[in-house]
């Protein structure tokens, strides 16, 4: 062989290396990532669509309160509902015997405050998102398209730090979009009083920017806006501005009590209060002129969820011989939660709130066997009676009584519920008018509530902060956060340790304020995160 | 057999036949070159590295890996002297033949001699790094679904857990200890050369021809980027020349379960129901019924309670039938091989069924240029849903599992709707299809022109395709509260591999000189597809009516990754006594960021043949070699799109239409980069005696910085994890393994081979600044792994000074927790340590094999010593308030019974939910094998070259103190540990 064509050979079989190294070096791009199925906010904040949809995961968020932390267990709730002076741990499961035995059992590893401390965070650092990123000047929007974004997103961050602040008391204040290049292991808590400025300056912004009505009251409005400030500048101790901001709210017109019957249950006997809880009736354009804001959920459509309210506070009356689940009877419960005999006896007779169409007085004997002694169709009458631990016989609320037409003793529930409603409204203008001694104006505000209600008027000299409390239980049983509510009036302590049969006597001043999750504190190695006291 | 078993064994016929009819095999060209083939005359293994000689004449060569050689002759008529340490001299006199097979026999216990290394061979004497060699003879005659199963007790250093039982098992394999604490452990596993991401339960274990494992940085930085777990390569079964050889291995076999905790029936549930109502105070037979709801009274009464794990289980069977055909020419080789494999697993309806198809085949086309193929297409059928086994164990025994017309209860508890029936997936329709051809493809092209200098193409691809589709009607709870759920999900996975290899060796006479240059790109693409469907008419057309679905939620999404690679090696080695090995690779990945996208992984290899020096003394040491290495290698193990802050789907619904929601859920990393080992490795290899006794010890260190964390961060982020590369942790160790033959007396023989390793494992930084972090339980200086908390100190017994303790509120029966700081409170600040140990002291292995005559008996013993683990099974929270769930049969403290070691049964007996730990060593004797293998001279009357007869069992015995299903397995209420045994039967003609 020559070397000539040695060479040549050696030159061939170069060039086809050559071209098989060609044919897998792909360019330098090949390394690069741009994955085609995922969303990042890079890509979604760049037109008022991609906000949008950054604000339908903030109405989900709030959504959560009445889903479970654990698929269809663990209310949301819980913690604000039980514990109280009106509500109680009815069955002992793990997050009920945090807030009904309390003691060794409320301690800083419980899942309960890990869960609502990171769904609150989850959902502040959604709406800083939408907040930074609407700042972005590419966007083509005008300024109020823009400015009504930024106030939605600024109300849920509001109404996740008032949250935060009631369970906690000092919390970190976040306001920018976490970054992954810069995680933080020094945060620190920020002075209740600085974060409810924050707070304030949020409301005031989506105030300014919401619109006066939604067509549902699916979505955010001034009045939800007006709402919170007139809770939070009575939480700040200024009544004035309080009771100017639910007035606000009451005077524009927009919104009326309901005091007459309507919607889908209209021709049936009923009281005009528990209308407006019947599926069909919640919403605005379904004729409910009271609701402020009303939570959505929907059978069968994506991002329909659903909610565990029933689940929780209707009561395993199916475990009594006789009873099988039905419509009639209230539908499928596990009866964790229930009001307490104390707030079942609030109601004097005439009060609609108090009535058996309001409150689950009775279930009707209709199972396959029935117990000798009764016929079916006979009538069991439920009373009030001392709490005491799995007591399926206990009255409890009709508010969250609703059933799949398809499938009677089905656990998921799906109808639209209302979450603020002007009644509330109204109760927080009697308490600014009663701080600030207009006794009169209390009364005749209160009395505003009572007469929808059929319960009989008071005068100036009924009004009492103890009245008020009271009057909020008999209106908003088992709807209202009540335990934010006594915390605000700085009467949880004394009230619950009166009022809750089961719990009272286990609490101690400690439980004011609930420990700060370890996780957090174990995180924090770069600067203390002083524990609550006595955790 | 049964009916649908002749099926499927007559549709693996025709896809045998329908292969089998394109390989077309070449005519041979007459030559003075004689080629051949040497294998083990039991086995029919390749013999490696065999020394071919020309009797009387100067010619000679060496096999290669596959047993082949190539020999120029002067005459056809000469006669070739084949011999091998370890095996009896043969000689073949060639009479006319220019291709020969050399059949030769064993004379002693043999380390594998020829090694797998990655992008080649190598001689076992020349191996620098620490590999260790599976024989294949432990891949025979067993029960494996899967090869990796061959691993188990086989190799110091190489930890193979059965982490869930079923018929399809899962194994996971720990190589060397936990080099990362959150990325994947995953040894990278290369079939036939190229990377493989399937499951290895769809490859025929029955296919393979030898297992290596890389252990050590300077074997696996070859790997780079992906060898920091460690390498396993798979190398599939190649014809050898000469007449074509048909074989048949088939067994037949059935399971039972085993190691069944003893749970309670219903007399025992209601009694400890009511315990516990009444506050742990033992109830009177009067007081029982009280306890229970109407419908647990009926059950009582009726029945007595229900079984819900024996509804769930049943006998298995499982069967193998394989079939194969190997020969060729001196040009041609070709090994088809095509197997059924059938499991009915113990649970119900859990069911592994596998069929493959292989083509091995290599062509020399020009005595220069050669190409071949190892394809295999494999179709795994896992259709069927088991029982929920969590739910099963869980399951209150007073409740009824079949309404009267005999059909799935839907709630089996009417009083307590938390409860579906366990059995509720026996009644799904589901079907689980999985189609995957995986092929390694090369073209070898020798560069005449420059002696010794090769170029090589390697192609692989892996298709698979997974078709998913399950139907919930309307006698299942999850059916009936929606009317009916489809679950459609499809996915597909294209993966290619091209590699360039160029290799160059040279013989300077006393010292060999070996190149290897790689430059290589990778491709992995998965496609997903889903859809879940609901609310339909009624049931009939199962998952066939998405179109009259009341909600449908489509579901889609891609994962990619890609990597680019180049890689050079060099051995050296002089007068076969100085070895030196030398490599560096680089490589690019997707999944880091931009500034982070390559890395560089040297290492450095030296080898000390000590016994080959002349002055080596004779004596009882025959060999000796030592070997040391340290180099780096990378973990890449995270998944794409990490360095992408990312949102997740949050939809809303304006009044019944869906509104589209998302949130950010996902903190991006844009520094993300690989995890880094350095490692050090000291190994030495000996043989004493004659080589009667040879082993291999092995010392070493690695540590593993920049770990790929998915650190919880503090949730005031909003988001509680991120992925970064923070930290280091430090594994040490030692392996032994020792191979010897304890007994040679004429007809009976008796080997051992022992394995045992330990390895210590450590945290030595996280993030910098020497400090713990406790949220996710890492401490530096404990291991990876720890169990962490209050400690266990005994139960509070009546008298004892319960209100100045540090639990005033405790009452006697509860759990007293260790005041560790004496500081009267327990708290988790300050009374949280860490109890026992995750990380075996260590794990061994011990094969003992027996031949007598054409006997053979061989028992594999397996242990984990030195581990304590939680155990869910006597957590004291398991029962639920009121008694909503079973559990085992245990005591409990009474005031009567005032024990110290479980509290009370009542609610509130261990408020900071301690987890009660348990010593989870065990001993287990494996695998028993049995087999006969025909006498020569009858079997040649049979008209069979060989013939052998098996019986083999499974996890026949266990010791262990563990209390639940299994100590080796992770989660305790699941599928049950299963003892099988089977028969077989493997032939060849």
């Amino acid at each position: 062989m020559t070397t000539a064509s040695i060479f040549r050979r050696a030159s061939t079989v170069a060039a086809l290396a050559a071209a098989a190294l060609a044919a897998t070096a792909c360019g330098s791009d090949f390394l690069v990532e741009d994955p085609p199925d995922i969303i990042v906010a890079d890509n979604l904040y760049t037109d008022p669509a991609g906000f949008e949809a950054g604000l339908n995961a903030l109405y989900a968020e709030v959504r959560r309160e009445r889903e479970g932390r654990s698929g269809n267990n663990e209310l949301s709730a819980e913690p604000w509902v039980i514990g109280v002076d009106n509500g109680w741990g009815n069955f002992i499961s793990t997050s009920e015997r945090v807030f009904t035995e309390w003691g060794a059992n409320t301690h800083s590893q419980q899942d309960v405050f890990y869960d609502t401390w990171t769904w609150m965070y989850q959902t502040i650092n959604a709406a800083n998102t939408i907040i930074n990123r609407a700042a972005n000047p590419d966007i083509a929007w005008t300024p109020e398209e823009r400015d009504r974004v930024i106030g939605e997103a600024r109300l849920f961050r509001a109404w996740a730090y008032r949250i935060l602040t009631y369970m906690w008391g000092p919390v970190p204040l976040v306001l920018e979009e976490s970054n992954g290049t810069t995680i933080r292991t020094d945060w620190e808590r920020a002075p209740v009083a600085d974060v409810r400025a924050q707070m304030e300056e949020d409301l005031l912004f989506a105030e300014a920017h919401l619109p006066e009505v939604t067509t549902d009251a699916s979505r955010l409005s001034k009045a939800v806006a007006q709402h919170y400030l007139a809770e939070l500048y009575l939480a700040m101790d200024r009544p004035a501005e309080a009771q100017a901001k639910a007035e606000a709210v009451i005077n524009s017109g927009k919104y009326q009590l309901i005091t007459e019957r309507y919607g889908v249950q209209a021709t049936q006997p009923g009281v005009p209060f528990m209308d407006q809880f019947l599926d069909g009736n919640v919403n605005r354009d379904e004729g409910n002129t009271e609701a402020l804001w009303v939570l959505q959920w929907e059978q069968n459509v994506a991002g329909g969820g659903s909610n565990i309210m029933r689940r929780y506070w209707t009561n395993r009356y199916y475990n009594i011989r006789g009873l099988a689940v039905s419509a009639e009877n209230g539908g499928r419960g596990i009866g964790r939660l229930a009001p307490t005999q104390w707030a079942l006896d609030l109601y004097e007779p005439g009060d609609d709130r108090g009535s058996a169409f309001a409150i689950r007085k009775y279930y009707i004997y209709n199972a396959a066997t029935i117990p000798s002694g009764h016929e079916r169709g006979d009538t069991l009458w439920l009373t009030s009676h001392p709490e005491e631990a799995s007591d399926e016989t206990f009255p409890t609320t009709r508010k969250w009584e609703w059933v799949d037409p398809l499938n009677v003793s089905g656990d998921p529930q799906y109808n639209d519920q209302p979450y603020i409603r002007l009644a509330e409204t109204y109760l927080l203008l009697a308490e600014a008018q009663f701080r600030q001694n207009d006794l009169a104006g209390a009364a005749a505000t209160l009395n505003v509530v009572r007469r929808r209600a059929h319960a009989s008027e008071i005068d100036a000299g009924d009004v009492t902060l103890a009245f008020i409390l009271d009057e909020r239980s008999r209106e908003l049983l088992t709807e209202e956060q009540r335990r934010f509510t006594l915390l605000r009036t700085h009467t949880w302590y004394d009230r619950t340790r009166a009022f809750n049969g089961r719990s009272g006597a286990l609490i101690t001043p400690r439980d004011t304020i609930f420990p700060i999750p370890q996780a957090v504190i174990d995180a924090n190695i770069g600067a203390p995160m002083p524990q609550n006291p006595g955790y | 057999m049964s009916g649908s078993s002749v099926r499927r064994a007559g549709r693996l016929g025709a896809w045998l036949l329908a292969l089998a009819a394109p390989t077309v095999l070449l005519a041979q060209q007459p030559t003075a070159v004689v080629r051949g083939t040497v294998t083990e005359q039991s086995s029919n293994a390749p013999v490696v590295a065999a020394n071919v000689a020309v009797k009387n004449g100067s010619a000679r060569t060496q096999t290669d890996e596959r047993g082949e050689f190539t020999l120029r002759v002067g005459s056809l008529n000469d006669t070739l002297v084949v011999s091998r340490i370890g095996f009896q001299q043969v000689e073949v006199p060639l009479a006319g033949r220019s291709a020969v097979t050399v059949v030769m026999t064993r004379t002693a216990v043999q380390l594998s001699e020829m090694v797998v290394v990655g992008y080649g061979t190598q001689r076992r004497e020349d191996v620098t790094g620490s590999i260790a060699s599976v024989d294949s003879t432990r891949l025979q005659d067993k029960p494996n679904t899967s090869v990796v199963q061959a691993l188990q007790g086989a190799t110091a250093g190489v930890t193979v857990t059965t982490s869930s039982s079923g018929a399809e098992p899962t194994i996971d394999v720990l190589i060397r200890g936990r080099n990362s604490i959150t990325a994947s452990t995953d040894p990278l596993v290369v079939v036939d050369g190229i990377p493989y991401d399937g499951p290895l339960s769809e490859i025929n274990p029955n296919d393979i021809a030898s297992l290596d494992v890389l252990k050590d940085a300077s074997a696996a930085a070859i790997y780079g980027s992906r060898g920091s777990n460690g390498v396993i390569l798979v190398t599939t079964k190649r014809g050898t020349p000469g007449k074509p050889r048909m074989s048949y291995d088939g067994y037949v076999g059935t399971s039972e379960i085993v190691n069944l905790p003893r749970m309670m029936n219903g007399q025992e549930f209601a009694a400890v129901k009511c315990q516990h109502i009444n506050d742990g105070v033992t109830c009177t037979p009067d007081q029982i019924p009280e306890a229970l709801t109407p419908s647990e009274q009926e059950v009582l009464a009726a029945t007595g309670g229900t079984d819900w794990l024996g509804l769930a289980t049943r006998t298995g069977h499982q069967q193998q039938h394989t079939l194969s055909v190997s020969g060729g020419d001196e040009n041609t080789r070709y090994y088809l091989g095509g197997s059924l494999l059938d499991v009915s697993g113990v649970a119900l309806n859990d069911d592994f069924d596998r069929y493959t198809l292989r083509l091995n085949m290599t062509q020399q086309i020009r005595p220069w240029l050669s190409l071949g193929t190892n394809t295999q297409f494999a179709r795994t059928d896992r259709s069927g849903l088991r029982a929920d086994f969590s739910d099963a164990f869980f399951m209150n025994p007073l409740t009824r599992p079949y309404n009267d017309d005999g059909t799935l209860t839907i709630y089996p508890w009417p009083e307590d709707i938390f409860w579906n029936n366990p059995l509720q997936g026996l009644d799904a329709v589901d079907r689980d299809i999985n189609d995957r051809v995986f092929t390694s493809n090369y073209l070898e092209v020798d560069l005449p022109f420059v002696e010794g200098l090769s170029y090589r193409l390697n192609g692989g691809l892996d298709n698979a395709r997974g078709e998913s589709r399950r139907y919930y009607g309307r006698t299942t709870q999850i059916g009936s509260e929606v009317q009916g759920r489809a679950i459609l999900d499809d996915d597909r996975r294209f993966d290619w591999t091209v590699e360039n290899i160029l290799r160059y060796t040279h013989d300077f006479g006393r010292s060999d000189l070996d190149v290897t240059a790689l430059f290589s790109s990778q491709s992995s693409t998965v496609e997903n597809d889903g859809l879940t469907a609901q609310g339909f008419p009624n049931d009939v057309l199962t998952y066939y009516q998405a179109n009259t679905a009341a909600l449908l939620e489509p579901e889609a999404s891609q994962t990619r990754r890609r990597m680019l690679s180049q890689m050079a090696r060099v051995n050296y080695s002089f007068d076969d006594r100085y070895l030196i090995t030398g490599t560096v690779r680089r490589d690019g990945y997707s999944g880091f960021g931009a500034n982070n996208k390559y890395g560089v992984f040297p290492s450095l290899a030296l080898g000390w043949n000590a016994s080959n020096e002349a002055w080596w003394p004779t004596g009882a040491v025959n060999s000796l070699k030592v070997r040391l290495s340290y180099g780096l290698s990378g973990n890449q193990a995270v998944s794409p799109y990490r360095t992408l802050s990312r949102l997740t789907d949050m939809p809303y619904v304006n009044g019944s239409n869906s509104a589209p929601g998302y949130r950010p859920s996902t903190l991006g990393n844009p520094n993300l980069k690989w995890e880094t080992s350095r490692n050090l490795n000291l190994g030495f290899d000996f043989g004493v005696l004659d080589g009667r006794l040879r082993g291999t010890l092995d010392l070493y260190q690695t540590r593993t910085s920049d770990l790929l964390l998915a650190r919880a961060i503090s949730p005031v982020h909003g988001i509680t994890s991120i992925t970064q590369n923070i930290g280091a942790v430090k594994n040490r160790g030692a392996e032994l393994q020792l191979i010897g033959r304890v007994l040679d007396r004429g007809d009976l023989t008796w080997d051992a081979d022992f394995n045992i390793a330990m390895n210590r494992n450590e945290i030595v930084d996280l993030y910098g600044n020497g400090e713990d972090d406790v949220l996710n339980e890492w401490f530096i200086g404990q291991p990876i792994e720890v169990n962490y908390g209050y400690v266990f100190d005994g139960i509070w017994q009546e008298g004892d000074d319960i209100a100045g303790s540090a639990q005033p509120d405790a009452t006697p029966g509860d759990i007293r927790y260790r005041d560790l700081n004496g500081d009267g409170k327990i708290s988790a600040d300050s009374d949280r340590t860490f109890i026992g140990s995750l990380e075996p002291s260590y794990t061994a292995g011990l094969t003992n094999t027996l031949r007598w005559r054409q006997f053979q008996l061989s028992a594999l013993l397996t242990t984990v010593q030195g581990v304590t683990r939680s155990n869910s099974m006597l957590a004291t929270n398991q029962l639920f308030p009121e008694v909503r769930r079973t559990g085992v049969v245990r005591e409990y403290w009474t005031p009567e019974h005032p024990i110290d070691t479980y509290p009370a049964n009542r609610e509130g007996v261990n408020p900071l939910a301690m987890p009660i730990y348990q010593d989870a060593s065990y001993v287990r004797l494996r695998d028993v094998t049995l087999s006969y293998n025909l006498d020569p001279s009858l079997s040649s009357r049979l008209g069979v070259s060989s013939a052998r007869v098996y019986v083999s069992g499974r996890n026949l015995a266990t010791w262990t103190d563990w209390i639940g299903l299994d100590p080796e397995l992770g989660e305790q209420r699941a599928v049950p540990q299963s003892r099988t045994l089977i028969g077989g039967v493997a032939f060849a003609f």
